[in-house]
């Protein structure tokens, strides 16, 4: 069983926010009113983090791209009272947006703020409809949504490896972030092959976990010379 | 996939239940858009790709399109094509957002109220087309056809030699660009005599020293530099970004050096003292390759200080230090790291460029490059070739074309500022309203939106109003073609044909393949096509100069000449660089194409065509100057100068080339006038703080406004979204009681703005700065009123000799007008 | 005189506890009304809420939660008063119970149905409730709930009906319109010796069955937020700290209910200064309880100052939260300790001021438990805001309203204070005592 992990090599990535936007096409996700974004209701599965060090005029900022981390013990998914979020035996953490039924006590759960909510019912740009990504189900009010990895890569992908039969090939799975990445920065792969880029990274000197001390065991692994 | 069908499926099995829930908005499928649910009802559909060039900025990216059943669904990089090799911007991937937005125009409009009032109404092509032809050949009747002009935005390559094809056709000198990429020419032209912005070989360098070149996010390729820098960070390549505001690049740099607005010069010439004195300088190429270095004597035997006396005498550190406000150590440092590393390479750009003093700064930055002698050097500065494209057939030229070409274009200033170059936005305007040296009875405006990104807008505004026939060719209606009596709307850039060559700074000789993806969704029509069509329906010599079926007929016109120079390769899998350059050293050539029909095939199907091999130019070649070396004290200038001083009258009065210099706010004097140097620019000394503007890569422009997701994300660095914000360093807030997100108002000379504060501990205390791109009042409804545009309260300032617009040269007074809330 | 009946019960001894039954004033038809409005008005905003999402409120992310599960927490905890209480008091055998019980036992049945209705306002997809019951996960503290406070409702209700058995009774014989309801709820008392015998050993089972469970329901409560890793929440203490608190605000909540219908229903014959000089005194106790548990909270946080754990305190000590943060300590500690402690003040009037600004007091607790760790999210993300809107207050209102509407009804039908067992203590409980108290004494040899 393989077990799917990211790697974001911060020393590469620029900050430019292509993942964001790559995330937001690929995955339907809404745009919501000026006024909704400004009061916190912005929907990005892909999120982008400032964080600002040292005095002027040494000061260091750096973006860090946040997805869902994909916990290995997602505290999520435990406190989910109908499954509707759930972790998959290739550990890919999953929302059921025709189970959930708006609780948002995942949200309340994720140490990370890695879920965002259909406060009102998702927008699209007029006539955008026309575009929309018909691999991945359109989410209705009043349901919680995150990162899934692009899963539907995932399904699309072996279906294309089983016609071949064939194993998956390293690198093969490729979500709409690290496609679209300029630099490079996003890696995705399986933790359980040892030739796998992500493998390798992810035992990087390098490599960290974002808050490793809480257990939750994330599945994206940042790479900085400078933690 | 199968997996899909289920979906849809599941999908239907809920919408009955939506009908018996009737309004109540309770089940989900009551929220998939109608289309979706149709589109699912004829299964799973087929997927294609297809490969195009984004044209949302001037960055020239090589796309990838997906089709469902010929619906384009979603636009990811290339992974083939050069420049961006699969990388996007935030931009391009909102593509999309562009072909399908609500707001493009369905057909031609005719204008029938005031400007701005609204009031449209369709038009048939050929209607408009007609009132259009009866003007340009009235007035070619009565030999006015130089009183036609053409406003242009950026585009290069083979549109811009067919607009200028068809204004010479026609007999008009008038076609000019107001993108201020040309004006950046100006200072390279005088140094090296070619006008060609260089491109850098970072990939090979060891130190990138970036004066104000925020690269990775207004670069003219941001991609482009994204790849090189994540290249490099492999590498361990250092990265200095000398810098106002800490930009991405700024952020992403090894070390970031905060100097004054308008004082990168300064420290460029301090570095160039170090060098100097220290020795640290390519002796050899300075002697062999530059003119103007040591002290030298003219023909007429008058003796001339050197580029190495100058900066030896005025730029030491602890002079330099006092203009930029940096430690002389730190001056020293950076001067001693460029001259111990090699191959290290200097590019100048943005703040040391967009301000008064930029011609002559940027002049200083590139000097650096003459003294490491980067030129043509691995790791260094060199000049992109041409692609072979097959040349065209020529323009044919009647008596009424040949004298309206003759006459003085509309845009050269007819006082001395802008010498250098042949168009500033603010000598055409200034001599459209004082119809000199003649009227302009008919403008075309094509891209770009002058009222909304250039400086003098309220003159300009007048400008356009006092113009009989005004056309745009506009998708979307924006500010400026408000004013337009006819708007033409062009396709968006994934229903169109176009080839994009040679992005300014990409460092190989390319050709982008832009073709349509699906079939135009309205009726629109590409400009290319719509000036055959005019030439035709005027006739005579100008329908004979454009001997083409149609402008995807000129493309592959073109591309022939690349198939048949053997040269490159078509940008697919197999052949990447280091491959072209194995069959370089075997001295192969790459014609691989049985036929041009496969080679356009393949060009069709990979999207580009590219040649990363160059071979070594010679001195000659490279500097086109009139000593046919770089030239520190440029003489163009100096023949410039002198022949304005020639039009005050007697020749050689000293008194004439004081008040000329005077005029173009030259302050040196002597040799140091016509060599790199530091120009103080004049501040106005009661405001208290600068203000600089900057540019975030999901709206380089302004021109993304109208797509709603890149207005979600114009503040994704900082948290504000469809919203515009003023940074501010934090202790400079807190002397005026402002906190984050606090409402501040920004008042200058030329007026006034309300925008958020955001503290930024990542600039100088004494400098505001707002990012340019929201604040428009037409454009659309996802554009129109977010944000505000601080060019309004720019003042109307420019580089008198380049035409640039003076960017950073404003300073302004803030208040606290209300604390933060919801 | 007499409106809407006929029936004689003026010269009953009791007949201060039938007259609210039988005699209807113009006001009480006023308060009813008003009720229904507000709750009409509720239900309209609720509608609003279902078909436009809950992009009425004002949450968002990072405050994904708000106004109800603050009043969830809240109206669970008032609920606390009634059955804990009587049974605790009924099982200590205090005499002093008799007037009060029945009001304790019937807040608890009106407040639970309230509280627990929130978790369901709360749901993004009310429409999917059955879920929960089609793919529930028992591992998730929610579903806990769920059970804890259904079991909870059943015993409590029961617990409510048994012991009014007599009084029914006693309503049927008198006839009047409602016979046959009372008849059937009656179960055909007669006040035999073998019926009292199986009501009271029943009375006994259910008051010794419903404290575990009452106990139970507020430590699962706190279980919500106690099983998360959230600084501010994941905390051991949580479990006692609730259920303290939980009682605090019942008793505040009794002593309100007991101040209002004995004004209301001039009852000052059954509700003596005695009384609410007892449940003040028990009201003291807690306040000083909550405040050790309080303190022992935060000062764990400071002590250990783990960063996030300081945003949160921080937030509330000066921040944003600071107002709402050092109300609550005044109106749970500062203003009843002063007023209970000193006879002076501790008088009716004291004591109602206590309770109310304890009830206050401990909704500003759950607020300040509920948004802080919210609204500091532990990545480097902005301070959320949260600004509750028409919607929420007018729920809460809602919530209000069928609470006094509720008691105003059950009133009209059943005496609000069990007729029965005062008789009982005016017959046995004198003799019962002294009985009891002799028990208590060393044996004294009688003299021949
Ligand atoms: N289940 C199912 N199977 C089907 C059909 C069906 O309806 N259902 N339809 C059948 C029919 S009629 C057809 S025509 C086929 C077509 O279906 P496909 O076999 O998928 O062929 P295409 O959709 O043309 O594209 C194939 C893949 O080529 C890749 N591609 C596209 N352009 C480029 C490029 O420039 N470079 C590279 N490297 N890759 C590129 C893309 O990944 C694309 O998915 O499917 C057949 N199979
Ligand atoms: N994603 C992304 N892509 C970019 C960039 C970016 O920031 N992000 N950078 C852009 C940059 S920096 C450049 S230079 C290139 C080309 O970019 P271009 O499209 O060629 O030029 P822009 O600066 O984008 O836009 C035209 C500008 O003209 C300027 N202008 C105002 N007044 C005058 C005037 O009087 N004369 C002239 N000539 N111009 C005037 C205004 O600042 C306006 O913004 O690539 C662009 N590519
Ligand atoms: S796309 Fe790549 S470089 Fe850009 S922000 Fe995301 S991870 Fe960083
Ligand atoms: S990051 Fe948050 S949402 Fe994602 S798995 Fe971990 S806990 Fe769940
Ligand atoms: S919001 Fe949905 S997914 Fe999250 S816990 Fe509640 S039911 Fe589960
Ligand atoms: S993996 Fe897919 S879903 Fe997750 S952030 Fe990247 S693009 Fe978005
Ligand atoms: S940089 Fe962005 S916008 Fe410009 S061409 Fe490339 S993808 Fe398109
Ligand atoms: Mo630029």
């Amino acid at each position: 069983m393989p077990k799917w992990a990211m790697v974001i090599d911060l020393d590469k990535c620029t900050g430019c926010g292509a993942c964001m936007a790559a995330c937001k096409m690929e995955n339907n996700i809404a745009i919501v009113d000026p006024e909704e974004a400004e009061y916190g209701r912005a929907m990005f599965w892909m999120d982008m983090i400032t964080e600002v060090e040292g005095e002027f005029p040494n000061v260091r900022t750096r973006r860090i791209p946040k997805p869902c981390f994909h916990c290995d013990n997602p505290p999520c998914t435990k406190v989910c009272p109908v499954r509707a979020t759930y972790l998959n035996e290739e550990g890919l953490v999953a929302q059921i947006y025709h189970r959930c039924i708006g609780c948002r006590y995942c949200m309340a759960a994720c140490p990370f703020t890695a879920k965002v909510f259909n406060w009102k019912k998702p927008q699209w740009l007029d006539g955008e409809e026309t575009c929309i990504n018909p691999d991945v189900s359109v989410r209705s009010v009043g349901v919680v949504e995150k990162c899934s990895f692009c899963a539907q890569r995932l399904m699309k992908v072996k279906e294309e490896a089983d016609l071949e039969d064939r194993p998956l090939r390293d690198g093969e799975y490729m979500p709409a972030c690290a496609e679209n990445c300029p630099a490079d920065a996003i890696y995705l792969g399986d933790l359980e092959n040892k030739d796998s880029m992500a493998h390798k990274l992810s035992h990087s000197y390098r490599a960290y976990r974002v808050m490793e001390n809480l257990g939750v065991e994330p599945k994206v692994y940042y790479l900085s010379k400078r933690t | 996939m199968e997996i899909k069908r289920r979906d849809f499926l599941r999908l239907f099995g809920g919408l009955s239940g939506a009908v018996l829930l009737g309004g109540c908005g309770l089940d989900e499928v009551f929220d998939v858009p109608e289309a979706l649910v149709a589109k699912a009802r004829n299964g799973p559909g087929i997927e294609t790709w297809k490969n195009t060039i984004c044209r949302l900025c001037p960055g020239g990216c090589g796309i990838r399109v997906r089709l469902i059943d010929g619906t384009p669904v979603y636009v990811k990089g290339n992974p083939n094509y050069p420049v961006n090799q699969g990388g996007m911007c935030p931009l391009g991937l909102s593509a999309l957002h562009a072909l399908y937005n609500p707001d493009r125009l369905k057909g031609p409009v005719k204008r029938t109220g005031p400007p701005g009032a609204g009031t449209w109404e369709p038009i048939s092509w050929d209607e408009a087309l007609k009132t259009i032809t009866e003007t340009l050949v009235k007035l070619r009747g009565e030999g006015k056809s130089h009183q036609v002009a053409w406003l242009g935005y950026d585009e290069r390559g083979l549109m811009k030699e067919h607009i200028t094809r068809f204004m010479r056709a026609y007999g008009s000198p008038n076609y000019f660009q107001f993108s201020p990429t040309q004006n950046d020419i100006v200072p390279y032209l005088l140094l090296h005599g070619r006008p060609q912005i260089p491109a850098y070989d970072f990939l090979n360098a060891k130190l990138v020293v970036s004066f104000g070149s925020n690269f990775l996010e207004e670069g003219y390729s941001p991609i482009y530099y994204t790849k090189l820098y994540s290249h490099h960070r492999e590498r361990e390549t250092r990265y200095i970004q000398i810098e106002t505001r800490m930009s991405l690049t700024a952020a992403n740099a090894d070390r970031w050096i905060p100097v004054h607005p308008g004082t990168y010069g300064a420290l460029a010439l301090g570095l160039a003292y170090v060098l100097i004195r220290e020795e640290l300088y390519d002796s050899t190429f300075v002697k062999r390759q530059t003119f103007g270095f040591e002290d030298w004597t003219d023909r007429s035997g008058e003796k001339h200080l050197g580029f190495k006396s100058i900066v030896l005498g005025n730029y030491y550190p602890e002079r330099v230090a006092g203009i930029t406000g940096l430690s002389s150590t730190t001056i020293l440092e950076l001067g001693r790291e460029l001259g111990h590393t090699r191959p290290a390479v200097v590019i100048g750009d943005g703040g040391a460029i967009d301000n008064a003093n930029g011609t002559f700064s940027l002049m200083a930055v590139q000097s650096l490059n003459a003294l490491l002698g980067n030129y043509e050097q691995e790791g260094g500065v060199f000049f992109v070739g041409d692609p072979p494209f097959a040349a065209l057939p020529a323009v044919v030229e009647d008596s009424v074309g040949k004298n309206g070409n003759q006459q003085i274009p509309v845009a050269h200033s007819l006082d001395v500022t802008f010498p250098v170059t042949n168009f500033s936005i603010e000598s055409f305007t200034q001599n459209v309203l004082a119809e000199r040296p003649y009227p302009i009875r008919a403008l075309f405006l094509y891209k770009g939106n002058p009222l909304f990104q250039t400086l003098n807008h309220v003159d300009f505004a007048k400008a356009l109003e006092m113009i009989p026939l005004v056309v745009s060719f506009d998708s979307v209606i924006s500010e400026t073609s408000e004013y337009a009596h006819l708007i033409l709307p062009d396709h968006t850039f994934l229903e169109q044909w176009d080839e994009i060559s040679n992005v300014p700074s990409v460092g190989f000789t390319h050709v982008g393949l832009q073709q349509p993806v699906i079939e135009p969704l309205y009726d629109t029509r590409n400009t290319g096509d719509v000036l055959i069509d005019l030439a035709r329906r005027i006739g005579g010599t100008v329908a004979a100069s454009f001997p083409f079926e149609n402008y995807q007929k000129v493309i592959e016109h073109r591309a022939a000449g690349i198939f048949n120079s053997g040269q490159g390769a078509v940008a697919s899998e197999g052949v990447k660089r280091f491959w072209l350059e194995y069959l370089h050293q075997r001295g192969w050539q790459l014609g691989r194409y049985a036929s041009f029909e496969e080679f356009w095939g393949q060009l069709r199907e990979h999207g580009g065509w590219w040649n990363p091999i160059r071979k070594q130019k010679s001195e000659r070649e490279i500097f086109q100057t009139p000593s046919g070396k770089f030239e520190f004290y440029s003489q163009k200038l100096k023949s410039t100068i002198d022949s304005l001083v020639e039009k005050m009258g007697q020749k050689e009065q000293p008194q004439n080339l004081e008040s000329v210099l005077t005029r173009l706010n030259i302050s040196a004097r002597g040799d140091s006038a016509f060599l790199p140097h530091h120009e103080p620019v004049s501040y106005e000394a009661e405001m208290p703080l600068h203000l600089i503007t900057f540019r975030v890569l999901p709206n380089p422009d302004g021109q993304a406004a109208n797509l709603p997701l890149m207005q979600e994300m114009f503040g994704y660095t900082v948290r504000r979204y469809w919203d515009s914000w003023v940074e501010i360093h934090p202790e400079t807030a807190a002397e005026y009681g402002i906190s984050d997100g606090a409402w501040v108002r920004v008042e200058s000379s030329a007026g006034s703005i309300s925008v958020r504060a955001k503290l930024n501990p990542g600039i100088l205390a004494y400098v505001v700065a707002i990012p340019f791109g929201l604040g428009h009042s037409s454009y659309g409804r996802y554009a129109k009123g977010h944000g505000e545009n601080p060019y309004s309260i720019l003042r109307n300032l420019y580089d008198l000799l380049s035409g640039k617009p003076a960017l950073e040269a404003t300073k302004v007074k803030i208040s606290l007008q209300s604390k933060p809330g919801v | 005189m007499r409106v809407g009946s006929h029936i004689d019960y003026e010269l009953d001894q009791d007949a201060a506890l039938y007259r609210p039954i039988y005699k209807t004033g113009r006001m009480y038809y006023f308060a009813v009304g008003s009720m229904v409005a507000i709750i009409l008005w509720a239900f309209y905003m609720f509608f609003t809420q279902v078909r436009d999402g809950l992009g009425v409120t004002g949450m968002n992310q990072p405050v994904t939660w708000g106004f109800y599960i603050v009043n969830f927490v809240f109206f669970i905890g008032i609920s606390h008063a009634g059955t804990l209480i009587s049974a605790i008091l009924r099982l200590s055998k205090a005499e002093w119970r008799r007037p009060i019980t029945r009001m304790a036992e019937v807040i608890t049945a009106i407040v639970l149905a309230i509280g627990g209705l929130h978790p369901i306002i709360d749901m993004g997809r009310p429409d999917r409730m059955l879920n929960l019951v089609e793919s529930g996960r028992l591992q998730s503290p929610l579903l806990w709930d769920i059970t804890s406070i259904t079991a909870y409702f059943t015993a409590s209700t029961v617990y409510l009906y048994v012991p009014m058995i007599p009084d029914i009774a006693r309503l049927r014989d008198r006839g009047g319109k409602f016979k046959w309801f009372y008849a059937f709820a009656a179960w055909g008392w007669q006040g035999t010796e073998g019926q009292k015998r199986v009501l009271n050993r029943a009375i006994n089972i259910l008051m010794v069955m419903v404290i575990p469970i009452a106990v139970s329901v507020h430590t699962v409560i706190s279980y919500i937020f106690s099983m998360t890793l959230q600084p501010g929440w994941h905390s051991t203490i949580f479990g006692p700290y609730f259920v303290v608190g939980a009682i605090f605000s019942g008793i505040a909540a009794l002593l309100i209910v007991m101040i209002a219908f004995r004004k209301a229903y001039h009852l000052e014959a059954y509700l003596k200064e005695i009384h609410f000089q007892y449940l003040g005194t028990l009201l003291l106790i807690m306040s000083i309880i909550w405040f050790y548990f309080t303190f022992s909270e935060h000062l764990t946080g400071i002590f250990g100052g783990e960063p996030h754990e300081m945003d949160i305190i921080m937030y509330k000590f000066t921040g944003p939260f600071a107002t709402f943060f050092w109300a609550m300590v005044m109106c749970n500690f500062v203003i009843p300790v002063l007023i209970l402690s000193f006879r002076r003040f501790k008088k009716i009037s004291g004591i109602l001021i206590a309770s109310i600004s304890v009830v206050v007091g401990m909704w500003l607790e759950r607020l300040n438990i509920v948004v802080p760790s919210l609204a500091n999210p532990r990545m480097e993300l902005p301070v959320g805001i949260y600004v509750p809107t028409l919607v929420e207050w007018s729920l809460f209102a809602g919530g209000v309203a069928v609470f006094v509407l509720g008691f105003l009804l059950f009133s009209k039908f059943f005496p609000i204070i069990s007729i029965w067992e005062i008789e009982e203590g005016r017959k046995e409980g004198l003799k019962e005592i002294e009985e009891r108290i002799h028990s208590y004494l060393p044996r004294t040899t009688s003299p021949r």
